[in-house]
């Protein structure tokens, strides 16, 4: 049989992609796991890696094209088959809505795993199929990048990506009118069955007043210049998922001081003798190993919610709010509670500038149990950030800075930071978030604790 | 427009045809001398005579088989059956024989012959008296299944039965025969394969057919729109093959609502075979899955308050309707 490569859902928000790059021709032979195209998602430039090995068949659309999720790109003839027998099939296939620009249907990560399409992947860890013991061909779980295959056994499955980790389930009707008025299902909350979408939610997103009119909008006064911005697909995406946590999730903000004094100092210490290595570490990095230490103790934080089930996970894969010129990426760093500062510092520098470059590999950018957001660098004094979900807290960090506190009865000099909590209500207490709070706290405020 | 018993209408297209058609004729277990076991051949014997309306022994496979090589002959037989529970010992003449003689012939026999009788459950006759045929005949090519619920389309669907070149299964109820309706003097047919839109609604399409549309149906319709505001547009299908998936679609295109309700067991019943027809027709109007309302899957008991709790209820079909309405 012939293996179809179709566009893959790269992301939650992903509903075409563009093929940047073919690195096959036709007649090229190919391995599983080897790389065939490069695909440009609405956030990044992603390797598509292949599971069947052939030879390649027919490259259905050309560079530069754009393709719906879940259209055909490419097809491969495996076995004995005979590639010019393949492509004359292909060619004989009726023409696939894919090129058009009518939204596809969301096809959600796990079909598209399911189908056994192409998989993105960093190439270290090319998914492989294991074989189960009853003889069935089983993928492999999306678990345990970064750490030992042993310990990924015991490591619970981390959350899809997609709509809540789940499946997003509309009536067909629902699905259709969506489609006709081009509304984004993902920015609906379904109030059928098990969150089921259905055409009242529809038509009520569709009757929603717009936010803006040209007939609002004052006209230019004096000489200055006014210039419409087309949203670029980033910036749309990003509009669209941050909406839609704002607008489901109901926030609420803990915020609390911390006496950063012995860390500075310390992390002064360990930089000179880190020295040598070229490596300094940050502020940031003693926060991301502390909210790792302090997470494992308080697993209600370290979870997901896909509005009928909370799954809390035994590790911690801490996104990293990034800015990139005109928007914002959170690349995954995953299994951070089995790193040390140093590797914590390293792969940090390392994601940061690939999410800059647009070059993160589909695995760094998804499967994240809690995320944090540092504007410290920018002297801000203290901030509240929007959860990511199907995340159910987000942490913003602020500027560490001098401050006149009171210790005693005497007014002293100390370097202070601010950090704020944001947690989904639904499912995290005030108590429960105040208590993870304190014990970053503790673990801040006296970072040998962080050793325990 | 006269009023008469779904029995007289039967009886009505039975007498109008066999006057038009001298082949027509009717046999089965009491229908002459003791003018029907429920009635409805009352008075044929005395005006047709013994040589077309006569009793047949307790055998089924033996007059059934009778009725099938009559048809080839060209006759055209109307074959009562006492309950279509009874069909179980002569299912190789009707599936084997009636459904396919015209197909393994080439063409050369046909099969005008009509069974009809009554099917389901009808009031305490136990497990083995209570079947209701219609699933498996409507799954079998070559049959046509007609089951009407108003003396009205009983009489149009009978007559237009009785002059098919192919076999009917016929189906009515013993619960319905003393059912009342107009039934218009002047004569009419009615065609098979056409469904009725028996009451036009806005909010969800409810399918269904003969008897459990009198027990329940129109009763739970009536109460929707009263008590629950919910518009119900009720098909009544009819002919259960061919099916007229077409209407039952246009009304789903409307509604986007579908509830089917039977007396058959769900599984692999009547009103799953239905589904089974119209789920892809109508998969993009659906704003929600189709419900079905059918008996529990036991038995059916004799005793009256377990009969009837094994059966699709007002409250049942309410529910039901409401589920797919979100409401």
């Amino acid at each position: 049989m012939s293996a179809d490569i179709t566009m893959p859902q790269l992301s939650d928000t992903m509903t075409e992609g563009t093929l940047v790059k073919w690195l096959k021709k036709e007649g090229d032979k190919i391995s599983s796991g080897e790389t065939i195209a490069e695909i440009e998602t609405d956030k990044a430039v992603m390797e598509m890696e292949v599971f069947d090995a052939g030879v390649v068949a027919a490259l259905v659309i050309a560079e530069g094209q754009k393709a719906s999720v879940g259209s055909l790109l490419a097809v491969i003839a495996t076995g004995s088959e005979n590639p010019a027998e393949v492509k004359k099939k292909v060619a004989s296939r009726s023409q696939p809505s894919g090129t058009s620009s009518a939204a596809p249907a969301p096809v959600s990560r796990q079909e598209v795993a399911a189908s056994r399409k192409p998989a993105l992947s960093a190439a270290s860890s090319a998914p492989t199929f294991t074989q189960a013991s009853k003889g069935e061909i089983r993928e492999p779980d999306n678990v345990g990048h970064g750490a030992t295959r042993e310990q990924a056994v015991a490591v619970p499955p981390l959350p899809h990506e997609g709509n809540g980790g789940r499946r997003l389930h509309v009536s067909p009707l629902a699905r259709r009118i969506a489609q006709q008025r081009n509304i984004d299902l993902y920015s609906l909350s379904g109030s059928g069955p098990g969150g089921r979408i259905i055409r009242e939610d529809v038509l009520k997103a569709h009757t929603a007043p717009p936010p803006a009119t040209a007939t609002n909008t004052p006209g230019p006064i004096g000489g200055g210049k006014t210039e419409s911005i087309p949203l670029t697909k980033m910036r749309s995406a990003i509009a669209r998922s941050l909406q839609a946590s704002k607008q489901n999730i109901p926030h609420f903000y803990e915020t609390i001081d911390v006496d950063v004094e012995d860390l500075v100092k310390l992390r002064a210490k360990l930089n000179e003798i880190l020295d040598p290595e070229k490596i300094r570490l940050s502020i940031g990095d003693f926060i991301s190993k502390a909210v790792a230490s302090a997470l494992l103790h308080h697993p209600a934080l370290n979870a997901t919610f896909n509005g009928t089930e909370v799954t809390r996970y035994g590790d911690v894969n801490l996104g990293i709010a990034v800015s990139i010129p005109d928007g914002l990426i959170v690349p995954v760093l995953r299994n951070i509670h089995l790193m040390g500062l140093k590797e914590i510092r390293q792969r940090s520098i390392d994601l940061v500038d690939r999410a800059r470059a647009q070059r993160l590999k589909q695995d760094e950018m998804t499967g994240g149990t809690f995320t944090v957001s540092n504007l410290g660098t920018f002297g801000i004094r203290e901030f509240s950030a929007i959860i990511n979900p199907p995340q159910v807290a987000i942490l913003a960090i602020a500027a560490a800075e001098k401050r006149a506190v009171v210790r005693g009865d005497q007014i002293v000099a100390r370097t202070m930071m601010t950090l704020t909590l944001s947690a989904d209500h639904r499912i995290v207490d005030g108590a429960t978030a105040a208590d993870f709070l304190k014990t970053l706290k503790t673990l801040l405020e006296q970072p040998g604790m962080m050793l325990m | 427009m006269p009023v008469i018993q779904f029995r007289e209408a039967l009886r009505a297209a039975m007498t109008e045809e066999m006057e038009r058609d001298e082949n027509v004729f009717l046999m089965g277990e009491e229908v002459a001398e003791y003018n029907g076991a429920y009635k409805v051949s009352e008075g044929m014997l005395e005006k047709f005579g013994p040589r077309r309306i006569f009793d047949t022994p307790i055998s089924e496979a033996g007059f059934s088989g009778l009725g099938v090589g009559a048809a080839c002959c060209g006759l055209r037989p109307i074959i009562e059956f006492m309950s279509w529970s009874f069909t179980l010992v002569c299912l190789d003449q009707l599936v084997n024989n009636a459904a396919n003689v015209r197909y393994m012939s080439g063409g050369q026999f046909k099969i005008p012959v009509v069974f009809r009788g009554g099917n389901g459950i009808a009031h305490q006759l136990g497990a083995t008296h209570s079947h209701r045929m219609e699933s498996v005949f409507a799954r079998v090519p070559g049959l046509v299944v007609v089951a009407p619920s108003t003396p009205y389309d009983a009489k149009g669907l009978l007559k237009t039965s009785i002059r098919c070149d192919d076999p009917i299964i016929f189906l009515e109820s013993e619960k319905m025969l003393a059912e009342k309706g107009e039934v218009p003097s002047e004569e009419y047919l009615l065609p098979i394969g056409k469904a009725a839109v028996e009451r036009e609604g806005a909010d969800v399409t409810v399918v269904s057919y003969g008897r459990p549309l009198q027990r329940v149906v129109r009763p739970a319709v009536e109460h929707l729109h009263s008590d629950h505001g919910i518009d119900v547009e009720l098909i009544d299908l009819r002919t259960l093959r061919p099916l007229d998936v077409e209407t039952i679609a246009r009304s789903v295109g409307k509604t986007n609502r579908c509830v089917i309700i039977d007396e058959d067991w769900g599984y692999c019943g009547m009103g799953s075979g239905i589904l089974y027809k119209i789920q892809k027709r109508c998969f993009d109007d659906l704003d929600a899955p189709i419900e079905y309302v059918h008996s529990d899957e036991i038995p059916v008991p004799f005793s009256h308050p377990l009969e009837e709790a094994m059966l699709p209820s007002v409250d049942r079909i309410v529910s039901a309707v409401k589920e797919a309405c979100y409401r």
